[in-house]
Order: C-alpha cells, then structure tokens, then sequence
C-alpha cells in the first residue's frame, strides 16, 4: 500500500556495522552524502525506495530505516526537519573530527 | 577500591561472552534487529544520530588510574580520541563500531568494569558523593552500601523487566553532592540518637516531563536490613508500576499516585514478610567490602602550606582554583581536589584520551592512584597533600585542566542533545559554549559566586535543568531549536523544582536571558546572598521583567 505524503521524501537508515547514517539513492546504493539521496515526489516512488531500503534492511546492511520530509529548495536535497538535518551533516561540534572535514568521513 | 571476586570477574566474563555471540548472529543477520536491540540495550549500546554509543558504568563514580587509563586507551583504538564523563557517573563513547564492542567489553572486563544496566528498565549504576570516603562532612563511606547494592542488583532476576528504569544514588555527607533527592530511591546515611549507622531513605524522585522530589518512606534504617528493604521497595514498585503508560511508569508516579504515607506502609508489610529470608548480607561479608573501602594511609600533615599561600598571594588563577577546586579532607593537610571538565568554550564532560592518562598518571603521582568521576560532569583526585597543590595545578593548567570554575557559573552540566542524541529537539552543547565563552572572566565569575546552569535537549532532562539554579530546556518549535528558561532549581539537600519563567528563546536570545538573569541578582543581592538564595527571596517576578521587559 502507498504511504500518504505530503511532500518530497527521501529514504534515512544507519549502516548497521557503525551506525553512520546514510541516504537511499536513486541507484539503490547507500550513500554517506545527503546530495546523493533519491526524493521521492509521489506516494508511489516512495513505496519504491522503501521497499529497496527495506531490502537491505533484510540484508543487514542498514537498520532504522526512516523515510524524512525532504528540503528541495536549495541546491542540494537535504532534509527539512533539523533533527534529520543534524544527522547528515554530523555533530555541530567537535568540527575537528566531524563531517564538516571531511564528506567521506566515517 | 573494591577488588572482584571469582564470582564477579565469571559473571562479567561470561557476559562478554554471551554478548560477542549475540552481535556476531546479528551481523550475519541470523538475529533480525528488533530481536538484537533488546539485548545489545542490556550492554549498555545504543544506537545514536550518527553512530552507536556505548555506556560504561563507574560504579559509585570511583576509578582507579589503571581503569582510566583503559578507558583512555579504549577512546584512541575504538573510538575517536575522547569520551563523555556524564551525570550519572558513566562515560559514553560516542562512535563504537557494532562489532567491536565485544572487544571493547573484554577490554573493560579485564580491569573489572563493564556496561551491564546501563540502559534498560532495571537498577542501573548507583551513584554517589564524589568524595566519599574522603571529605570532612560525612557521616560514614557510603561506597561499601553502594556496592552492596552493586551485587545484590547486578542481574537480579526479578528485577530485570521493572516498569521503568530505576536509579538509586547515596550520600554519606550532609551536604548532598549526589541529588539524591532526584532520584527514584535516595538514601542518606546517618547516625541515631544511640549513635548506630542507618539510613533515610527516600523514594519517588524523578526528572523527566513530571519532576517530583523525592519523599521520606523512612527515617532510620539500620544498616543490617538495607537489602531486604530495598527488595521490599522494589517489590511494591515492579507489581504496582504502571506498564500500560511509559511516561507514568516509575516509581515517582506510583508514589504521587498512592500517597507516600500508603507506599511506605505497603513496604513495610512485604518487609515483615521478606526480611527474615537471607536477603541482607552477614556481618562478616559488609566488612570484608568495606575493607576494600578503608581510608589510605595518610599521615598527617601540616595543614597551612605557606608556600600554597604564597602562590595564592601573587596569581589569581591559583587562588581562584585553590576556592572553587579544592575541598576539606578528613585528614589535616590534604585536600580533594576537583578536576574541572569545563573549559571555557569547551564541552562539558569531554575528556580526550591524552588527558585522561593525564590523569591517570596525576592520581597514581599525587592521589593514591584513586580517581573520582561527579554527577557534575567533572573528575576529582581525592587524598592530595595540600603541599603538592602547587606543583598539580599547573600539570593540570598546562594540559587544558586548570580551568577553577569549579561550582561556577561555568561549571555547566549539559547533556549530548542534538548533536549526538536521537531524542533531542535542540543542541545543548553549544549553548553551553557560547555562555562560558560570554561569561570567560575570572574576576567576574567569582563576584557572581555559586551557580548552576543545567542544560537538557529535551524533557528526557538528562542534564538535570529540573534542578538547575537556572536551567535550559530545548524544545521544538515547529522545526527549530527553541530554548525555554527556569530558574530556582536545587539538586542539593535544599532540593527544589526549577519553574520556568516565560516564552522560549533562540539560540542567542537564551544566553542573553542567561545574562539579564545574573544581572538581576547582581543588583539585587544582599550581603553574602548567592543566587539561589536571591531568587528564593525575590521571586519569579523581578526576574521576569528583566527578561521580558514590563508588560
Ligand atoms: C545520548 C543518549 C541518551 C539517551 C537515549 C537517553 C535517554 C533518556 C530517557 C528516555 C530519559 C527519560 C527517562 C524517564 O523519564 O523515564 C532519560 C533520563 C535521564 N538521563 Fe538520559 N539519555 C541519554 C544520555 C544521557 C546522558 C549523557 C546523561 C548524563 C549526562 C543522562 C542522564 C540522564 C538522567 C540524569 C536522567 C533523568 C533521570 C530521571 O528522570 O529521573 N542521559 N534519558
Ligand atoms: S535530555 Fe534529551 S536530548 Fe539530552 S541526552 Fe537526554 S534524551 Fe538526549
């Protein structure tokens, strides 16, 4: 059955070895770039991706497999809500060590 | 410091064991998540924003410096170069990798430390006076009852699937550095008229959406019966809980709910039934703890160190430690010494791995090798003579120690919130930040004089911001961080419920509020009142004004 959404969504897991949060892109890849991440725009795309997302759920790849309102306005994809927005881009502190550093960082 | 028996280091041991099998089922998917998270839970992993973390208990806040500098080591080779010292005497590590905590619990195990109840609703790690056994105001060591408690609640079967998380916390001291009246059972040792060792003991206190201060369910205990009665306690509790209602769940309900007169008197009769089934420990068995407890062998020194005076005579910073991070010991001539993990603009209860083998390698120098960890985020070095002062403080100003903001207004408990916690509504750390780097004056923070400030991300309050002297709630406004102010908040022996003030600020506003707050009191004291007096005397309504303007 098609989830109700009420605008575009894109697919929220933690890899399941380290726990880093990661993005459901349109490949069916898992990617640590929230840019990369696949939007669903229709209740229809959305089941797509989560059956994909669920998938690698079953897997072992990811756990906590979270679809999240999506901020299409700028120029990259990102989530709207803060709490998801936090989770991709990493601690607001320690910028040392963080995502800030490094976009491929673990 | 208490040392394991056979029994302990096989039962900690089996459970690495237990558990290094449960999360290599778990990665080869023969474990599906829902059934791993239950257990990976009882091991104290949890899976955060960004990561999983780990949550190691220091039972009773006491480490030793072998056991820090494990867990030093434990940050540099599993994690990234630091862990989070917390209010309820844990660390976290923020960025464990699932299949290497197993190693990490083998690692912890081997120096007697684990992170069994950590999480969960059962007993988990009972705190205490972070200087236990060695400051001048206390009536007994509560640490031996504290361990007591360990064993009698480590894995107790009937008490494992509580309706709600359970925290117990003791002082032995009259001045309560252990909030225990914030807790879901708090006990105070104490002396009777005929001069025996007792307890007070307390029941129903809580932070979270409904904070309740904690009641008398009895005013002396004899220390013999203390096990049987907790049983009794947690008996009443475990089939009278809430498990219909998470957030009506513990005990703090139950009490409020039952009446506290009702809730005793329902303690006391599954006591009569209970207490004469070996429950409660021989005599011989609470000596031979607390013998793992005994003082160290100080021998008595001179108590004035001119010397000490002299530094104190020409640097303001040494004298400002000297007050705020040091403390009266049971022996003349030493002293208990806080470590602040408060650096201005740092985070607090930070510590990286180099500055705990700092540490380390300080207490087996200068404390007996016997490091404390307090509910306040800080770590202290217990027995130091008074004449090493000098020579410590600056080893300890010179690796970014020394800040003497100890019971400050910079001395900030704050919990992780958004930047790591997957229950937060807002950050609070860089709150935290941004009000010590505002208030980074020495000379200023001394005129203020005591005050807490205490943060929480959300209305979980693990930071404590119920009991602050001005306390930060973050909150969620539509989709953005707010922060809500409350002021008049105690953990201590004068316990109080913080009440909040007014309408939420942004990020900036709340430290200005912060600011126009100690402004009012500043003004507004009378000789020698510290500000939480102040408020008491004042009220909201002065302070009101000033934040909001006149309406
Ligand atoms: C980051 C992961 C954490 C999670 C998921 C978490 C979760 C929670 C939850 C759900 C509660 C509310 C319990 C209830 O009212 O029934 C709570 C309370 C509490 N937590 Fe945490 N917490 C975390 C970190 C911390 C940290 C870092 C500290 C210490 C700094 C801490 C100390 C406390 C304390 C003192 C309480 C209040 C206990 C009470 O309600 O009486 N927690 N936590
Ligand atoms: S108070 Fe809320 S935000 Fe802070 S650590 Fe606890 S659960 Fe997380």
């Amino acid at each position: 059955m098609a989830k109700k959404i009420t605008g575009p969504q894109l697919i929220l897991a933690n890899r399941l070895d380290d726990g880093r949060a990661v993005f459901l892109t349109a490949a069916g890849a898992w990617s640590k770039q929230v840019a990369e991440a696949a939007v669903a725009n229709s209740e229809e795309e959305l089941t797509g991706l989560l059956s994909v997302a669920q998938a690698a759920e079953v897997s072992n790849q990811v756990v906590s497999v979270t679809p999240v309102a999506a901020d299409v306005s700028g120029d990259a994809v990102a989530p709207a809500h803060i709490k998801f927005a936090m989770q991709s881009k990493g601690p607001s502190v320690r910028s040392d060590l963080g995502y800030q550093v490094s976009p491929n960082w673990e | 410091m208490y040392a394991y028996d056979t029994f302990d280091h096989a039962m900690v041991n089996a459970r690495v064991a237990e558990f290094r099998d449960q999360v290599e089922r778990r990665m080869t998917g023969e474990l599906t998540e829902e059934e791993f998270r239950p257990l990976r839970l009882m091991n104290g992993l949890y899976l955060q924003l960004h990561a999983y973390m780990l949550r190691v208990a220091i039972p009773y806040g006491t480490l030793s410096a072998d056991q820090m500098r494990k867990l030093a080591h434990i940050a540099r080779k599993y994690d990234k170069g630091y862990g989070h010292f917390t209010t309820r005497q844990n660390i976290q590590y923020n960025w464990p990798k699932l299949s290497e905590t197993p190693d990490i619990l083998q690692e912890l195990a081997d120096v007697e430390m684990h992170a069994v109840q950590t999480s969960g609703n059962c007993i988990r790690n009972v705190t205490t006076d972070q200087f236990a056994g060695a400051t001048a105001d206390e009536v007994a060591d509560p640490r031996p009852y504290a361990e007591l408690i360990r064993q009698w609640s480590s894995f107790h079967p009937e008490f494992s699937f509580l309706p709600r998380k359970f925290k117990i916390a003791i002082t032995g001291a009259k001045t309560d550095r252990a909030a225990i009246k914030w807790h879901d059972i708090g006990l105070v040792v104490k002396e009777n008229d005929e001069g025996e060792i007792g307890f007070e003991v307390l029941a129903g206190g809580g932070m979270g959406r409904t904070p309740v201060i904690a009641k008398t369910v009895r005013d002396f205990l004899p220390v013999q019966d203390l096990l049987s009665y907790l049983e009794a306690m947690l008996r009443v509790y475990n089939e009278q809980g809430r498990r219909d209602n998470k957030y009506k769940a513990r005990i703090k309900i139950l009490v409020e709910a039952m009446g506290v007169e009702e809730y005793a008197r329902q303690v006391e009769a599954e006591w009569e039934k209970i207490r004469h089934i070996p429950i409660d420990v021989p005599e011989e068995e609470v000596a031979r703890i607390k013998a793992f407890f005994a003082p160290p062998p100080l021998a008595v020194l001179a108590d004035d160190v001119p010397a000490v005076d002299e530094l104190a005579g020409k640097n303001f910073i040494f004298k400002a430690w000297l007050a705020n991070n040091t403390g009266a010991h049971k022996v003349p001539g030493y002293a208990n010494v806080t470590i602040s993990l408060k650096p201005h603009g740092g985070i607090p209860g930070d510590a990286s791995d180099e500055q705990m083998d700092l540490v380390a390698d300080l207490a087996d120098t200068y404390s007996q090798s016997e490091i404390r960890v307090s509910h306040e985020q800080n770590l202290i070095l217990p027995h130091v003579a008074k004449k090493d002062l000098p020579e410590l403080w600056q080893k300890l100003d010179e690796a970014g120690l020394g800040t003497p903001n100890a019971g400050l207004l910079t001395d900030i408990i704050a919990c992780p919130g958004l930047d790591y916690c997957s229950l937060a509504n807002t950050r609070s750390i860089p709150i935290a930040q941004t009000i010590t780097e505002r208030f980074d004056d020495m000379k200023r923070l001394m005129d203020i004089g005591p005050l807490k400030i205490k943060i929480s991300g959300c209305i979980n309050s693990c930071g404590h911001h119920h009991a602050g002297h001005i306390g930060i709630l973050g909150v969620d406004r539509k989709g953005t961080e707010n922060y809500q102010i409350l002021l008049g908040g105690s953990g201590g022996e004068d316990a109080s419920k913080a009440a909040i003030l007014g309408p939420g600020f942004d990020e900036d506003g709340i430290v200005d509020a912060v600011e126009k707050v100690v402004a009012v009191y500043l003004g507004e004291r009378e000789e020698g009142e510290e500000f939480l007096a102040a408020y008491r005397r004042l009220g909201p309504d002065t302070f009101k004004e000033a934040v909001y303007g006149a309406h």
